[in-house]
């Protein structure tokens, strides 16, 4: 598998960065359990997608996904750390317009914080 | 031995056959089943046309491993090799026949094929009483090597069963069972059988200790004798039914010779155990313990690898059968991109599409209605299968709200709900939906796909405009987008399979090489320059390229 994740604490957001591929398969399997497991203890998540090259149609799936099982049940996942391709991906199909993404972890993290005061 | 419960599933080639001679006719059919009907009725397995065959004339029946021929009544008789008979045990190359004489007959389970042999093999062994000429290893030997054949049928029920049946005959022991391990590494009963032929289920007075036992220790078989052990007392199901002897063999994965020049002292080197055989006899007329331990030896070594044999060949069957499964949907999803284009005369289209290895989701489409000529692209995500089908579903959706005129923002929405209600998880299409009229009015709506292309003379634009794939999220609001093409113009699809095509460096070919392939050629150019570009390097994913050339409303009447 191409995918690794790893989960910290900011301020009470639960930071998970990814690094490698998001693709059909494995590894957007294992993203979606990941974040579902995460979403289990937290409801402010910030996934950091610095390190992924490339996502494909399979992962954005799971990606959307577990971004709208999140809302339902009240938590949120914003994006940070959006690479050209992955940023092209999401705007060919108009995801930037669900996602909320942001230039730095501390925006995100920030914007948390305001959604919350 | 109850030869209908082994006989194996259809077409394994070992069951008997007959032989039906009518006139210049002959046909082979597989007596796979008891009774076997033969007479004038319709409803017959075997029907025979013909006034002196009764209509309930005959059945042949499959007892203690033979077949018998049973006359139902019938009015002119029923004949085995010209005598006539009421009931009549059946033998290779018996000639039935059904009240008409010489026109129509029978013969029984000719010698012709090889898998025949084999079953006959086997049934030899299984009749085969103890004499004092042959030695138990020697049967063994032979039943080993006919098992040996039946491997290549494939029948893992009946190498079991025939395995318990010979152990049986071998060790004299009551029962047996083989228990094999399951995924998860329990072991389940997979066969027993008592010394009678009947078979019989696990129950209680099997000593899983003894199993587990076995299974753990590193030796070829466990032969324990109860009475004679001090440390079995706790041993409950021992104790509580007073079994007297057990031999227990586990069944080990065979392990692939190591080189022969290597160090000594490898040769006890045993494979993974993946199940045990297990026979005992509860009562002290029969000691098992005098059972001769080459027989033991012989039983331990083969029977796993024959087991192993059979399961290789089963799970090769299962592939084989996904893959006609994946052939079928291929060649649906063939059927789907083979489009026939509709002529128009102020518009010509071309699609092709490059398959990669799996089935994809790509589709296209044309249709031509009145509001004009209208093209589909769309992309399912994902591969195999369940992409195929929802691309089937998909095509059909909108060719049918294309045909009913509706604006092309309401079918992708209604597509959209339609998808997202159905809750297929995380399925969804990205597509593009265009409508081009004889005036070069060019309308769509972009769902999340790659940006169209549309080149002019001089240049090649992408439009930016777009919308949400279809299928991922409810009350998605789709708008259209509008364009007017001059005679000459050219809207160009393609799917993502096309810029993200790599050469055997990893490279993309980008959208940047498509503008250059798109704005120097046509449809036959772009595929040329893709397959440039890859070098020999597989396709990652479908590539499909659409063009709509616009060539003008010449002759064409203005309302």
């Amino acid at each position: 598998m191409n995918l690794k994740m790893e989960t910290r604490q900011a301020d009470g957001v639960t930071i998970v960065s990814c690094t490698g591929r998001i693709v059909f398969g494995e590894e957007s399997n294992a993203l979606r359990d990941y974040l579902k497991r995460t979403l289990s203890s937290s409801r402010s998540i910030v996934l950091d997608l610095t390190g992924i090259s490339y996502i494909d149609s399979g992962g954005l799936g799971a990606l959307v996904g577990v971004y709208s099982s999140a809302r339902s049940q009240g938590a949120d996942i914003k994006l940070t750390g959006l690479g050209p391709r992955v940023r092209d991906v999401l705007q060919i199909t108009k995801l930037v317009t669900v996602f909320e993404a942001y230039d730095s972890e501390q925006q995100a993290v920030a914007a948390f914080k305001r959604g919350a005061a | 031995m109850d030869l209908t419960t082994i006989i194996p599933a259809a077409g394994s080639g070992v069951f008997p056959t007959l032989v039906f001679v009518q006139g210049n006719e002959q046909r082979v059919i597989n007596l796979d089943h008891s009774p076997f009907s033969v007479g004038r009725k319709v409803d017959k397995d075997l029907v025979i046309a013909d006034p002196r065959v009764s209509r309930d004339h005959a059945v042949i029946v499959s007892e203690n491993g033979q077949f018998s021929v049973l006359d139902q009544g019938s009015k002119h008789g029923t004949f085995v090799n010209g005598e006539k008979i009421e009931r009549r045990v059946l033998e290779r190359n018996d000639r039935l026949e059904f009240g008409v004489r010489e026109a129509a007959y029978v013969i029984f389970n000719p010698q012709h094929s090889t898998t025949n042999s084999a079953r006959e093999f086997l049934s030899q062994i299984s009749g085969m009483q103890l004499s004092q000429e042959t030695t138990d290893l020697e049967k063994l030997v032979i039943f080993l090597e006919a098992a040996r054949k039946l491997n290549t049928v494939g029948v893992l029920d009946e190498i079991l069963m025939t395995l318990l049946e010979g152990t049986l005959k071998l060790t004299r022991a009551e029962r047996g069972y083989v228990f094999l391990k399951n995924e998860q590494g329990q072991l389940r009963l997979a066969a027993g059988r008592n010394a009678k032929g009947e078979p019989v289920l696990e129950d209680t007075t099997i000593s899983h200790s003894i199993l587990d036992d076995a299974l753990r220790s590193n030796s070829e078989f466990v032969l324990t004798d109860t009475s004679r052990s001090a440390d079995l007392v706790g041993r409950n199901s021992i104790v509580a039914y007073d079994l007297r002897t057990v031999i227990c063999v586990p069944l080990r994965k065979p392990i692939v010779q190591a080189t022969r020049g290597a160090k000594d002292g490898t040769t006890a080197a045993s494979g993974e155990a993946m199940g045990a055989l297990y026979v005992d006899s509860r009562f002290a007329s029969r000691d098992l313990s005098s059972v001769s331990q080459d027989i033991l030896h012989a039983i331990a070594t083969e029977a796993a690898s024959l087991i192993e044999n059979a399961r290789l060949v089963q799970a090769e069957e299962a592939a084989k059968r996904y893959q006609q499964e994946l052939a079928i949907a291929a060649s649906i999803q063939q059927r789907l991109m083979a489009v026939t284009i509709p002529e128009v005369p102020f518009a010509r289209l071309g699609g092709r599409n490059l398959s990669c290895k799996e089935i994809g989701g790509d589709f296209f489409d044309a249709v031509n209605t009145r509001e004009g000529l209208a093209v589909v692209l769309a992309d399912v995500s994902g591969k195999g299968v369940s992409a195929a089908l929802l691309a089937q579903m998909l095509q059909g959706m909108i060719y049918s709200q294309l045909t009913a005129g509706m604006q092309l923002s309401e079918i992708v929405t209604a597509v959209n709900s339609f998808f997202t209600h159905k809750h297929i998880g995380e399925k969804y299409a990205t597509l593009i939906l265009a409508r081009i009229r004889s005036d070069g009015e060019l309308e769509y709506v972009n769902c999340g796909h790659i940006p169209p292309l549309i080149v002019s003379a001089d240049r090649v634009e992408r439009p930016e405009h777009s919308n949400l794939p279809v299928g991922l999220l409810p009350g998605a609001e789709y708008k259209g987008a509008q364009v007017n093409l001059k005679p000459g113009d050219r809207l160009i699809l393609v799917t993502d399979g096309v810029t993200e095509a790599q050469d055997p460096q990893g490279e993309f070919f980008e959208d940047s090489r498509l503008e250059a392939a798109a704005r120097k050629g046509t449809l036959e150019d772009i595929f040329t320059a893709i397959a440039n570009f890859c070098s020999g390097a597989p396709l990652g994913d479908d590539c499909t390229v659409v063009e709509l050339l616009y060539t003008g409303s010449k002759g064409q009447k203005t309302h």
